[in-house]
């Protein structure tokens, strides 16, 4: 599929058909999101493929609900979760992006003001992931709201290493709709940032 | 060009020819930063195109030096910066990402999502530069607090990272990547 396309047209999918995804897809999205940049190479992505029936209600359960003035809304993307026949946990080894090389074994040192670069480069690598499954006629919704200790209790995370953000991934059930975007000139400014 | 090919061969690129980008190139390139998803679809992304070779120079010298044989030299990207014809800056709106709709952090990271969301679009723009014939090379190693000095950046914003955006003088090296059995793991990490 081509680039833009896929940039284009992909988009958060919340239902899915539980259709089987073939091994060969989920390995072509795994290495693509091995192929994203990240700081001094450091790669400090770890990717978790979650079939197993059980652990994936458990994750789906660490969900943040939705908190309605009277109750509470399970979230659109738990359901999302059980359906689907795998769910990539997406992990991240603490300590090693945004640092300078110390030491072996010494503390980090981080060399800006926003500390720890894990966050930034696992999302490089989550977007090569989202394009490359809808390349492949896969859907996968980026969740981020949902009690990463617990996950990480669930999935054996040691010490050292963050769940970060996770996805289902299968054959979607609709075809999603794109929300809208700013205006680009709400964005994007020339040579100064203007209010 | 196809996606895979895009994301199998984008390289980072710190050499530059002086050729200009014009304007409906760089328009293609942020469109496609723009159709990332973000958390509440709320877009905290916002991107300085810097021609201007005087800022473009003061905001290579806010680069970190790096160390070569018990020496401080200067960042290769800080030359990239100064020889390709646009910088793209890329900052955030701080306190959009990882909130509820009232405002509430949604969890423990939530204070710093927008380091994800910047770099879901990030990605978008270097793999459509890529597809377009132009390099990239992701720099996060600079004085934040000055460049957004230099560019008038306040309030709510900081500036997270940049990319200088031109045609490649090299093809770029391939960093070799860990082993898939390092990064992956089966039900259980």
């Amino acid at each position: 599929m081509d680039l833009f396309e896929a940039v284009k047209n992909r988009r958060s999918i919340r239902r899915y058909k539980p259709d089987p995804v073939d091994d060969k897809k989920i390995e072509a999205i795994l290495e693509a999101g091995r192929w994203a940049p990240s700081w001094g190479n450091s790669q400090c992505w770890r990717f978790i493929v979650v079939r197993d029936t059980k652990l994936r209600a458990q994750i789906a359960d660490t969900l943040k609900k939705i908190k309605l003035p009277d109750k509470e809304l399970p979230n659109p993307a738990a359901g999302a979760m059980n359906t689907v026949p795998v769910v990539i946990v997406v992990c991240a080894r603490i300590g090693k992006a945004g640092a300078g090389h110390g030491a072996p074994g010494s503390k980090p040192e981080y060399v800006t003001d926003k500390g720890d670069w894990f966050m930034f480069d696992t999302a490089l690598a989550v977007q090569n992931m989202v394009l490359a499954a809808h390349a492949q006629g896969l859907g996968t919704v980026i969740i981020g709201a949902f009690d990463a200790a617990r996950v990480e209790k669930i999935l054996d995370v040691p010490e050292g290493y963050r769940a970060v953000t996770l996805f289902p991934l299968g054959v979607p059930e609709h075809e999603g709709k794109a929300p809208p975007r700013k205006e680009l000139s709400e964005i994007v400014f020339k040579d100064k940032f203007v209010k | 060009m196809d996606i895979f090919e895009a994301i199998k061969n984008r390289r980072s690129i710190r050499h530059y020819k002086p050729d200009p980008v014009d304007d409906k190139t760089v328009e293609k390139v942020l469109e496609a930063a723009h159709w990332a998803p973000s958390w509440g679809n709320q877009q905290c992304w916002r991107f300085i195109v810097v021609r201007d070779p005087k800022s473009k120079s003061d905001i290579a010298d806010t680069l970190n030096k790096v160390m070569v044989d018990n020496e401080l030299v200067e960042n290769a990207s800080a030359g990239a910066i100064r020889h390709a014809p646009v910088l793209i800056v890329i900052c955030a709106e701080k306190s959009q990402a990882g909130r509820s709709a009232d405002g509430a952090l949604c969890n423990e990271k939530g204070e710093y999502w927008y380091m994800f969301d910047i770099a879901l679009a990030v990605q978008n723009l270097t793999l459509a530069a890529h597809a377009l014939g132009l390099g990239t090379v992701i720099v996060g190693g600079f004085n934040a607090t000055k460049v957004e000095k230099i560019l008038g950046v306040t309030g709510d914003c900081t500036v997270v990272t940049m990319t200088p955006l031109g045609i490649p003088a090299t093809r770029g090296q391939v960093s070799p990547r860990k082993k898939l059995s390092e990064v992956i793991f089966m039900e259980k990490f």
